[in-house]
This record gives structure tokens, sequence and C-alpha cells, in this order.
């Protein structure tokens, strides 16, 4: 299992569209993907569930990725996340 | 006259179109195939993104590709593995296809609505949409049709979903009136994308209307008027054409820089009270944060915030605005702003009193926290600090020495922050702007906070209308006043903004210039306005109006000769 801390930067936070987005790559990967926020565990290929788990703009998150394509995964989330998801 | 919230601005005159609910209906029963059960909600979720995809579509031609997302999203939703999994374990349990739509959609719609995040919240309308939406597609019901309205429809609604406005004949609604949502509803959001007026939160407005009726609704205001009567049209018509005119002439501003005639370049920040303020400075065209209070961490609450809860407002602030300036005020409480946790004593004159910068002298451990979290939201964006209520030069340098020192502080732990942040000075005393050519050498920048500068240079209570004819920024001393402070930070080769109201008063816009302001702080609403003020002077005119101001001795002349030479 690979895992690492990142800070929600785009204005909006995970909402509709990000959240969207970022639901829509992970459910491209193998792998078993959680993000870890205040406490919970979010399925992160699930667009209702991180929205029900509400981070906002500023927010630390823990992507953790469990699966035979981890990695690409993990690069994949941080990508996404650390560019604000400009130009998605 | 009843009255909503305002969420798109406008005059709307028309008659009322009632839109009555139709919630789908469906008896619950069991099912004995379940494969055709499952096959029934595959072909009712096919047809629903592709109708959807179609209103998307629709939509992103009329109001843009933005507010297209919010139905992109029903679909987004509607393909969510989990969502989906779950209707078909219902289903598989013997459960009829729309009643296992209805209980996890249900599940989450109390799910959203239960967060404290008006975001959030807005997801269970969608919810709510999506859910009877699929529901119609799994009984064979149609949509509601709003496609062909008769011209000038006030559409009148107990809530208007987001399929709903994507549906809607745009062209022939005037106005929208709405029992439910407010101002963040994608109702809202859509209406003011397209230009159309709306008030949303209008309790009651249906037990009011019938078909037909005439209406008039204030979309800035919420005021709605039911049967008016043929004078009231008249001044309608004309408030209508006066505002569609001023709106058509803003919105030419939006997303350019500040110019003046001669083309110098100048900022309009805005003022922000609250962590919700700062979307509103982004949907209002702000180039950033001139004024961040930060009473509102410290109100209504039984403990003062720690750093980390400072830091994380403080650096979402720094996030959102990408890059553009967010100068934070350190505390202001005092005077007339008192927090019960913080046990202070009455003072018989609260005013002249423990206020602001002062209060943080005697209680240096809170502007330590404070710094503290300022500093290190800085390695995030372009923040910079405000010190409130400056009257002496060891005000200034206090905070200047706590910030050194926490710079340290920060180092030694391994922290990020921004080495060269700004400190800048409140100028808000009579003393402040005396000595702002010594503060100059001493601070980054300068703001001019009017309010609390007239009050204290015309030694005048602003809320007694006993003195009120002493309150004005058009009085010859706040004029001089703030010329000194600006040519202080000029001689200095300081930037100077101002975040007062009368940043925001058109009439002052020509002397500002002339007297070499930097920076407008103003509310969000005022940001176009404003920027087409400053576009409209060259400099040398500005100067022409200001000499001639400056030579006259009553607030009464000055303000009356503005007002002929406004543009």
């Amino acid at each position: 299992m690979v895992k690492q801390k990142l800070l929600v930067i785009n204005p909006e936070g995970l909402h509709l569209r990000p959240a969207g987005v970022f639901a829509q790559e992970m459910d491209r990967f193998k792998c078993d993907i959680t993000i870890r926020y205040k406490g919970t565990r979010v399925n992160a290929k699930s667009l209702l569930s991180i929205l029900a788990a509400c981070i906002k703009c500023g927010s630390e998150i823990d992507i953790e990725c469990d699966g035979p394509d981890e990695l690409e995964a993990i690069n994949k989330a941080i990508e996404l996340i650390e560019s604000g998801f400009e130009g998605v | 006259m009843v009255r909503g919230t305002g969420v798109s601005e406008g005059i709307g005159i028309g008659f009322v179109h009632i839109l009555k609910e139709q919630k789908p209906v469906f008896e619950r029963h069991s099912i004995t195939d379940v494969e055709k059960e499952l096959e029934k909600l595959r072909n009712a979720v096919d047809s629903f993104v592709l109708s959807t995809e179609k209103l998307a579509a629709k939509l992103k031609n009329e109001a843009g590709e933005k507010e297209a997302d919010i139905l992109n999203g029903h679909i987004m939703i509607m393909k969510d593995p989990v969502l989906t999994s779950e209707i078909e374990k219902l289903i598989q349990g013997g459960e009829c296809a729309e009643s296992a739509v209805e209980q996890i959609c249900n599940m989450f719609i109390s799910v959203f609505s239960a967060r404290d995040d008006e975001l959030t919240r807005q997801r269970a309308a969608d919810m709510e949409d999506l859910k009877d939406r699929l529901i119609k597609h799994l009984i064979g019901a149609d949509d509601i049709q709003l496609s062909s309205l008769p011209p000038d429809t006030i559409l009148c609604a107990r809530e208007i979903t987001p399929s709903m406005t994507a549906g809607m004949d745009k062209e022939h609604i005037a106005g929208i009136i709405t029992e439910k949502g407010g101002e963040t509803s994608h109702c809202a959001i859509i209406a003011r994308a397209c230009g159309i007026p709306a008030v949303s939160g209008a309790e009651g407005i249906m037990q009011l209307v019938h078909d037909g009726q005439k209406a008039v609704i204030d979309g800035a205001t919420g005021e709605i008027i039911l049967s008016p009567d043929e004078e009231t049209m008249e001044l309608c018509r004309e408030r209508k054409a006066q505002y569609d005119e001023s709106v058509s002439i803003l919105r030419s501003y939006k997303g350019k820089p500040t110019l003046n005639f001669d083309g110098e370049r100048y900022s309009i920040l805005c003022n922000a009270g609250n962590a919700e303020d700062i979307d509103k400075v982004l949907s209002g065209d702000g180039e950033g944060i001139g004024l961040f209070r930060t009473e509102f961490l410290s109100m209504n609450r039984k403990k003062s915030p720690d750093e980390q809860e400072q830091f994380e407002v403080y650096r979402t602030a720094a996030l959102k605005m990408q890059g553009r300036p967010v100068i934070i005020r350190t505390i202001d409480i005092g005077g007339d702003k008192d927090i019960p946790y913080m046990e202070m004593d009455e003072e018989d004159n609260p005013f002249l009193g423990l206020r602001a910068v002062r209060y943080c002298m005697k209680h240096p451990d809170i502007l330590h926290e404070q710094l503290r979290a300022i500093l290190r939201a800085s390695a995030f964006g372009d923040v910079k600090i405000l010190v409130p209520m400056i009257a002496d030069i060891g005000e200034l340098r206090l905070v200047r020495n706590m910030t050194e020192e926490i710079k340290k502080e920060l180092s030694a732990e391994g922290k990020a922050f921004n080495e060269n942040i700004e400190t800048g000075v409140m100028i808000e005393t009579p003393s402040a702007c005396l000595i702002s050519d010594i503060l100059a050498k001493e601070a980054d920048f300068f703001s001019i906070g009017t309010n609390d500068l007239i009050q204290y240079t015309m030694a005048a209570d602003r809320g007694n209308s006993d003195v009120s004819y002493l309150y004005s920024v058009f009085k010859p001393s706040l004029l001089r006043a703030i010329k000194y402070t600006i040519s202080s930070a000029k001689a200095a080769g300081i930037p100077v903004e101002m975040c007062g109201e009368a940043a925001a008063d058109r009439l002052m816009t020509p002397l500002l210039i002339s007297f070499g302001l930097d920076s407008f702080s103003v509310s969000p609403s005022s940001v176009l306005a404003i920027r087409r003020e400053i576009s409209l002077y060259t400099k040398e005119k500005a100067d022409r109006i200001t000499e001639a101001v400056m030579q006259m001795s009553s607030s009464e002349e000055i303000k009356e000769y503005l007002v002929q030479n406004d543009n």
C-alpha cells in the first residue's frame, strides 16, 4: 500500500466538478483508493461518498492506494489534487 | 407587498405562471423477476443520462459551460458505482426498482442535508432532482415541460430544480419567484448567468398568486409587487430601463484590469468579514482581499480560536485568492465590539480605550498566536499583515518585533512562511495621519480606514444622529488628512490603499486618483462600478477637480461641486 498527505488547493474544494473528475479518474484504476479525512475513510471512486465528506479548500487529506496499480493511481491522485484541477 | 431574498439582480415585469409540483407517484411492490427489474433500472439510467446530456448541451448554449456542469454533475452522480450497486443490492433483495432508487437517494439526501456546508447541502437538492427524474424514467412519466411559455412570464414555484431550470424557455421568462432556495441554489446561479431577475425564499407566495396575475419583482432587494396599479407599473418600467442600461455598461468591465483614462493601473480589492465573503470577492471580480477582518473568528463563541484554526482560515483565503493579495487585519476588538470570553473591563470611553492594537499591547499572547497563524499562511499566497488603530510608532514596532521573533521560531520549527511578508499600518486616527511621514519609514504600506478616521478626526460618533452633520468624508479636514497621508506614503515610496466606505463613493474617485491612491478596497458589489468610475478620469481632469475642491471651505460646497462634475 502507498499513501500520501495532500493539501486541497482549488478554491471550490472537492465539490461537484473536481470531485466528479477525481472519482472518474480514480475509477480507471484497479486498486482500492481511499481518502482519509478527519477520521473518516472515503471511497475515492465514489463521487457521492466524496461529496458527503465535504472536503473544502485548505483541507489536508491522506490518499491511500492498495492494489496492483497503486503507484500509477497515487501519482495521478497527486497530480490532480496538487494542480488544483487546473486544465481538467 | 411580499418580500424574499433577491438572488439575481434586475427588475422583472410580467404575468404569473404557477409551476405545480409533480412528484412521481408509484406503488411499492414486491418483484419476482430480479433480472427483469435490474434491466428496467439499467434502461432508466441510460435514458436518464441521455436526456440529461441533452439538457446540459442546451444549458451550455444558454448560460455557459460552468452552469451546464451542474447537470453534467448529475450524470457523474448517476454513474457513481456506489450509487448503482447499492440500488441493485436492494433490488436483488426483492425491492422494486422505484422504491430501491427512492431509498438509496434518500439516504444520501439525509447525509448531505445534515452538513453545515451550504455547497454540500445544495447536493441534497441535486439528489432530490435526480431521484424524481430517475423514478419518472422508471415509471415512464414525462419531465415537467417548461420549454414553451408565453412571453413575459413570471415563473412562480415552491422550488425549481436544476433540470427544470435547464429545460426552461428562458427567452420568455421575465422573472422567477421561489419559496425555497437561496443565493447559491442552482436556480439562482443559472438565473444570474442568464440575466433573469429572481427572488428566493418568498415564503407563502404560492398562496397569494394566481395564474395570469400581473407581478413585478426586484431581484436586488427581493421585493415582490402583486397586481400593481398603473402608476406603480410606470415607476417599475422606468426603474427597469435604468437598471438594464447600467448593468450592460458595468458588465463590460468584468474581468478587465482597472485603468484610468490615461491607462495607469489601479487595483480594486474587496473587504471580507468572514470565510463566506471570500467567494463573493471572486464572483464580484475583486483583485484580492484588501481588508480581511478577523473578528468573526472570535465572535459568538466561548473560547478564542487557536493558532491552527486561524491558520486554516487564512490559508484557505490565500489559496482561494490564487496569488492575489490577502491583507489580514489583526484583531480589532474593543470599541463597540465586545467578546465575552476576553473579559474586557467596562470603560467610560470604549472608543478611546483598549481597542485593537492597544488590546494586543496589553495581551501580547493573543497577538502572538494570530501573527504565527498569519505568517504560516503566508507560505500559501500573497498574505500581508495590517495593524489597526495605530496612534504611536511604538505600536507598530511591537508588531514588527514580534513578527521577526516569530519568523525565528518558525524557522527553528521548520515551518514555511514568507520571509518578506509585508506589514501595513491602518491610518484611522488623526495621530497616525499627522505622523504618517514617520510611520511610512517603518511600514510597508498604508491602508486608510475612513470610517474611523472621520469619527476620530471630527470627534463625532457616527451612530449619533445629533452630530451626523459632522460625519462626512467631504469635510475639508478629512480631505486634507487623506491627502497628507497619501503624500507621506508617496514620499517614502510605499503603496496606499483605502478600505473605508469612502473608497466605494464615486464622488471621491477623482480626488483619490489625484492624491495618488494605489488601491481601493470596497464591497464585492461595488468593484465594477468603481472600476468604471476610475476609467473615466485622466490624471489631469482629476487634478483639476481636486484643485478646485481643496480651495473650498465646506463639505456642502464640495459635495455640490463634485455632483456637478460627476460623469
